[in-house]
Parts: C-alpha cells; sequence; structure tokens
C-alpha cells in the first residue's frame, strides 16, 4: 500500500462521532452568531471619546496624596488608613463568608453521597445479593438516587449572586444569606465532584464488607470515606478557593464586604476602589497559594 | 495527618466564624412580619409564574413575556459564546508558556533560565487575571470604556483565560509524555513535540474542561445583567425591584431551564468523548 492509498484509508476508517459534529458545529454558529449580531460593539461612544474616557480614569487610580504631592511615600498612611477602617474588618468578614459557607456545604453534602453513588444507591449495591427487600424500599432506591442527583444539579445551576440577591431580600441584610447562598451553589458541586471521586474509587474493599452484611450507610462511613478522604479535601480546598472570590463580589450587595467598599467607592474615589480591588486580588492569591500548597500535600 | 485532627479542627474553624460572624439559627428566618409575608408571596408565585407581565404599565407592542425571557436567554448565550471564545485562544497561548512539557531536552543553562522565567511569568499573569472576580472586571471596564457589549465580553474572557489557561498548562503537564520524549528524540522542535505529541492526547481532557467552563460563563453571563449589560440577570434584578415575583419566577425558571440543558449537553460531550470513562 503506498502513502497515498494509506491516507485514504485512515481518513475512512476514522471514528466519526454524530454527538461531537453537531456540537461542534453549533459552538461554530454561536460564536458567529454572537460576535456578527452584537451592534454597536464597541458602544454608542466614538473611538476618541472612548480613548479620552481610559485616560481619565487611569489618571484617577492614583491615590489622592500621591497626585497632590507627586510622592509615592504618601501612599503608605493613605493606604493603611484605608486598611485600619472598614477594610481590615470587610476583609476578615469576606473570609469568614467563603469558609462558613464551604464547610456547611461539605457538612451537608456528605450524607447524600451514600445516596447519590450509582453502584450504592440500589436496593442491592454492587449488585451483590443482599438478602429479602421490601417492595417499597426497592422502588425508594430506585428513586432515591436520580432524585438526589438532579437537586445536585439544580443547585449548582443556580448563580451564586442571584442566589444571595434573592436570599437578603426574603432574610433581611444578614451575612446568613451570603452563606447560604454560597452553600447551596456549592452543595451541588461538591456533589458532583466527590460523586466522581466516590464512583472511581477502589470498590474491592466497600463490596467485601457489604457482602458481610455491613449496612451500607455503616460501609460508607467507615470504609470508603476513610478511602478518599484526602481527594475530598482537594476538592473542599479548591472549592474553598473560589468561594473566597465570590464572597468579595457579594458584598456588592450590601453587606461589608471588599465588594460593598468597591461599590460604595465606584464613581466618586476611584484611587480607593482600585485599592479594595488590589486588596481583594492579593487576598486571592494567598488564598490560591495556601489552597494549592494543601493540595500538594494531600495528593 | 490524622484524620480526626483535620476534621476537628475544620469543625473549630466553623464555630470560630460562625462566632465572629455573629452567625445566629435565628438569621435563618425572615426577620418579621414584613419579611415573612414577603417570603411566603414570594414561594407562592413560584407555583404561578408569570405568563402575562404583572407590570400594568407595559406597552401593548411590547413582545409577550416568554419571548422576552427568550431574548434574555439569548443574549446571556451570546455573552458566555463571545467570551469563551476570547478566552480559550488566549488560554492556550497562556498554557503553553504555563506549562514544562514541551522544553527542549538539552537544555543549557541559559535556554532553561529564560525558559523558567517565561514559566512564572505566565503563570503570575493567569493568577492576576483570575484572581479578580469577573464582575470587578466588568466594573473596571464599563468605567473605562464606557457601557458596551464589547466591554462586558472583555471582562468575563480575562478571568476565564486565566482559570482555563492554569488547568490547561496542569493538564499538559499531567499527559503521559512518552509520545513527546520520542518526538523530541527524533530532533522535532519543541512546539511541533507540543502540537502533535502532547495536545492530541489531551485534547478530550481540554475539551471537557472548557465545556464545564462554558457553564460557569453561562451564569456568570446572567448575573452581568446585575451591573447593568442586557442579560436575563437585568430582567431579574428589575422586575425583583417592582415586587413582580411572579415575572421573576418565569425568568428563574428560563435560566434553570438553560443552564441545566447545557450542563446534559456537556454529561453527553464526556461521555462521547471518554465512553470507557463514563461508562463506569
Amino acid at each position: 500500500m503506498n502513502r497515498e492509498e494509506r491516507v485514504t484509508e485512515l481518513r475512512r476508517t476514522k471514528s466519526r462521532n454524530w454527538y461531537l459534529r453537531i456540537s461542534a458545529i453549533v459552538v461554530v454558529v454561536m460564536v458567529a452568531w454572537a460576535w456578527l449580531t452584537s451592534n454597536p460593539l464597541f458602544g454608542r461612544l466614538s473611538a476618541e471619546r472612548r480613548w479620552r474616557n481610559f485616560q481619565n480614569f487611569v489618571s484617577e487610580l492614583v491615590p489622592n496624596p500621591v497626585d497632590k504631592s507627586g510622592n509615592w511615600l504618601d501612599a503608605i498612611p493613605w493606604a493603611w488608613e484605608l486598611l485600619s477602617g472598614d477594610g481590615f474588618v470587610a476583609l476578615m468578614t469576606t473570609l469568614g463568608i467563603a469558609t462558613a459557607a464551604i464547610i456547611l456545604a461539605s457538612t451537608i453534602v456528605l450524607p447524600f453521597m451514600a445516596m447519590a453513588n450509582r453502584r450504592f444507591s440500589r436496593k442491592d449495591p454492587f449488585g451483590l445479593p443482599g438478602g429479602q427487600v421490601s417492595a417499597p424500599v426497592a422502588i425508594l432506591w430506585k428513586i432515591i438516587g436520580p432524585f438526589v442527583r438532579f437537586s445536585f444539579v439544580i443547585c449548582r445551576a443556580i448563580p451564586e449572586y442571584l442566589l444571595a440577591f434573592l436570599l437578603i431580600s426574603l432574610l433581611g441584610l444578614q451575612v446568613w444569606p451570603l452563606v447560604l447562598a454560597l452553600a447551596i451553589h456549592n452543595f451541588g458541586i461538591l456533589g458532583r465532584l466527590w460523586g466522581e471521586v466516590v464512583e472511581n474509587a477502589d470498590a474491592a474493599a466497600a463490596k467485601q464488607r457489604l457482602a458481610s452484611g455491613t449496612s451500607r450507610f455503616n460501609v460508607f462511613g467507615t470504609t470508603v470515606f476513610p478511602d478518599v478522604f484526602n481527594r475530598f479535601l482537594i476538592y473542599f480546598f479548591y472549592r474553598w478557593e473560589t468561594c473566597l472570590k465570590d464572597a468579595t463580589v457579594l458584598g456588592m450587595l450590601g453587606l461589608l464586604t471588599l465588594g460593598k467598599l468597591i461599590a460604595l467607592a465606584k464613581g466618586f474615589h476611584w484611587d480607593r476602589m482600585f485599592f479594595y480591588i488590589m486588596l481583594g486580588a492579593s487576598v486571592i492569591i494567598v488564598g490560591d497559594m495556601f489552597s494549592s500548597w494543601m493540595r500538594s500535600k494531600l495528593r | 495527618m490524622k484524620r480526626r485532627w483535620v476534621i476537628s479542627g475544620i469543625a473549630l474553624v466553623f464555630l470560630i466564624c460562625a462566632w465572629c460572624l455573629g452567625l445566629k439559627p435565628a438569621g435563618l428566618f425572615p426577620p418579621d412580619a414584613e419579611h415573612w409575608s414577603r417570603t411566603g408571596e414570594f414561594f407562592k408565585a413560584a407555583l404561578h409564574p408569570a405568563f402575562d407581565y404583572q407590570d400594568p404599565n407595559v406597552p401593548d407592542d411590547a413582545d409577550h413575556i416568554w419571548v422576552k425571557g427568550f431574548k434574555g436567554l439569548l443574549l446571556t448565550l451570546k455573552f458566555a459564546f463571545a467570551a469563551m471564545s476570547l478566552a480559550v485562544p488566549a488560554a492556550l497561548v497562556l498554557g503553553f508558556f504555563g506549562s514544562s512539557a514541551w522544553w527542549p531536552e538539552p537544555c543549557g543553562p541559559v535556554l532553561k533560565s529564560v525558559l523558567r522565567v517565561v514559566f512564572f511569568a505566565s503563570r503570575f499573569f493567569m493568577s492576576l487575571c483570575r484572581s479578580i472576580h469577573e464582575l470587578i472586571w466588568a466594573l473596571l471596564l464599563l468605567s473605562a470604556f464606557g457601557v458596551s457589549p464589547f466591554a462586558g465580553m472583555v471582562a468575563l474572557a480575562i478571568p476565564f483565560s486565566g482559570t482555563l489557561g492554569k488547568v490547561f498548562s496542569e493538564l499538559i503537564d499531567e499527559e503521559c509524555l512518552d509520545a513527546a520524549k520520542a518526538l523530541k528524540a527524533i530532533g522535532h522542535r519543541p512546539v511541533q513535540t507540543f502540537l502533535v505529541g502532547i495536545v492530541p492526547s489531551a485534547l478530550p481532557n481540554l475539551i471537557t474542561y472548557t465545556f464545564y467552563r462554558f457553564e460557569c460563563a453561562l451564569r456568570s453571563s446572567a448575573v452581568l445583567g446585575f451591573v447593568g449589560i442586557e442579560t436575563i440577570g437585568l430582567y431579574i434584578e428589575l422586575s425583583h425591584g417592582e415586587f413582580y415575583y411572579r415575572e421573576v419566577w418565569t425568568y428563574f425558571y428560563l435560566l434553570l431551564a438553560m443552564i441545566i440543558a447545557v450542563d446534559f449537553w456537556g454529561a453527553g460531550i464526556r461521555k462521547h468523548l471518554n465512553p470507557e470513562v463514563a461508562g463506569r
């Protein structure tokens, strides 16, 4: 077989998947549509006007005392004042909300792990013979898995910002709505991530113990959970990092986290707004480094 | 570390946070009669989403509420698609420079230190991009350039390219490098090795992750409505401000349905890319 024939042969026997092909076409069409139908793409301002806006904006970002004196050392007391005023409190609140939310979410999701799993959540876990099961219980186990998994889907489909916005209008302006919003969204995400970990875990020990008559919740708590614990923690820290970022902006809804300070300073004190944004970014970078250090230790 | 210490530590941290934030169980319920009745109304409206505007002042020639809702969904999709089409190429470039799998094998000390500098610079740049939330990017860009669709798209694209780039580089570095080593050994250049030896085998993972980020982009795009960009989030905020809870639920259900549909689409893609994993 010469080279051309070989290439044609390979091309002919290439695996074709209609699902992926149609998906690819849909994506390309949607991207083209998104760009072509956004008119006017750059807004109604003229190009020079935008450029002037931008120059003004950048000059406003310089800290006020530095702008007056031209000495960057003057920025230090200015920054310290902002930090010791509301900045530090907002920072701690942001940190507290993110941490409380992710711990709450992971505590609530844990008992559901034994029920959402395709191998566990059936009348005979892993298909092992387990004795008589009454009909209602068998039906219950048939529906409980899809039900829990769908509740994960719904929880993670709701954007946390929208959820916090709605909850604040019902529960009043306090910390709980933000914690709950983050916790509900992350309940859904951890449900999926942890669920995948449990499904990919080695099942031999669990099967052994189920076959010897231990109940499924017992097996989950004493065999599966210890085995996957580190991998659970890896995702726990990954989601904590994301929560930290989301908690920052949730303050834009009116509670004292960095987002509120940013929203308040916007339009009046651009220099302060920029300072708070950078403060938030540096906290997130530190949180990011802490979480990747923890995760690399747990691997 | 002992598991029990980790768990007790986490519980302790929760108690400290709850104490510092003043979280009390009473806060889980509406604080007064007004909020209670509002909550009741809100959840009653969940069972009766609006099939017509609750607002009495809607002009006669306005779209039907479902048409308006669908237009909102399309606008939400538009921002997500446009943002991802900017973020993916940027992330591929950043991910390339942030990974070390393609580095040439016998590598002189000068070249190595140059590569190291590029590696850390691109990692740092990605972490800077993603450490500012997309809503704050939107605030910054809208303030700097005025309100425009493009500012919204870029605001979404910047943090997403940071996250995508970071994960791309990690996925690439975790890939099995036998093929890449073989290609290097027979004299392929680094970029050729990367494109032919590494990317094809990492592709299913890259696509799966990109699709997951697309779902996130869709949620973020809806939320961009809260800073004044026209997506379905804007409609929800406006109707909510007028206490038209049934309209809120209409838009909310539409948004939920779209995101869940995309979630299932993504699950299908995962299954078709990786049949043996999904079949387990």
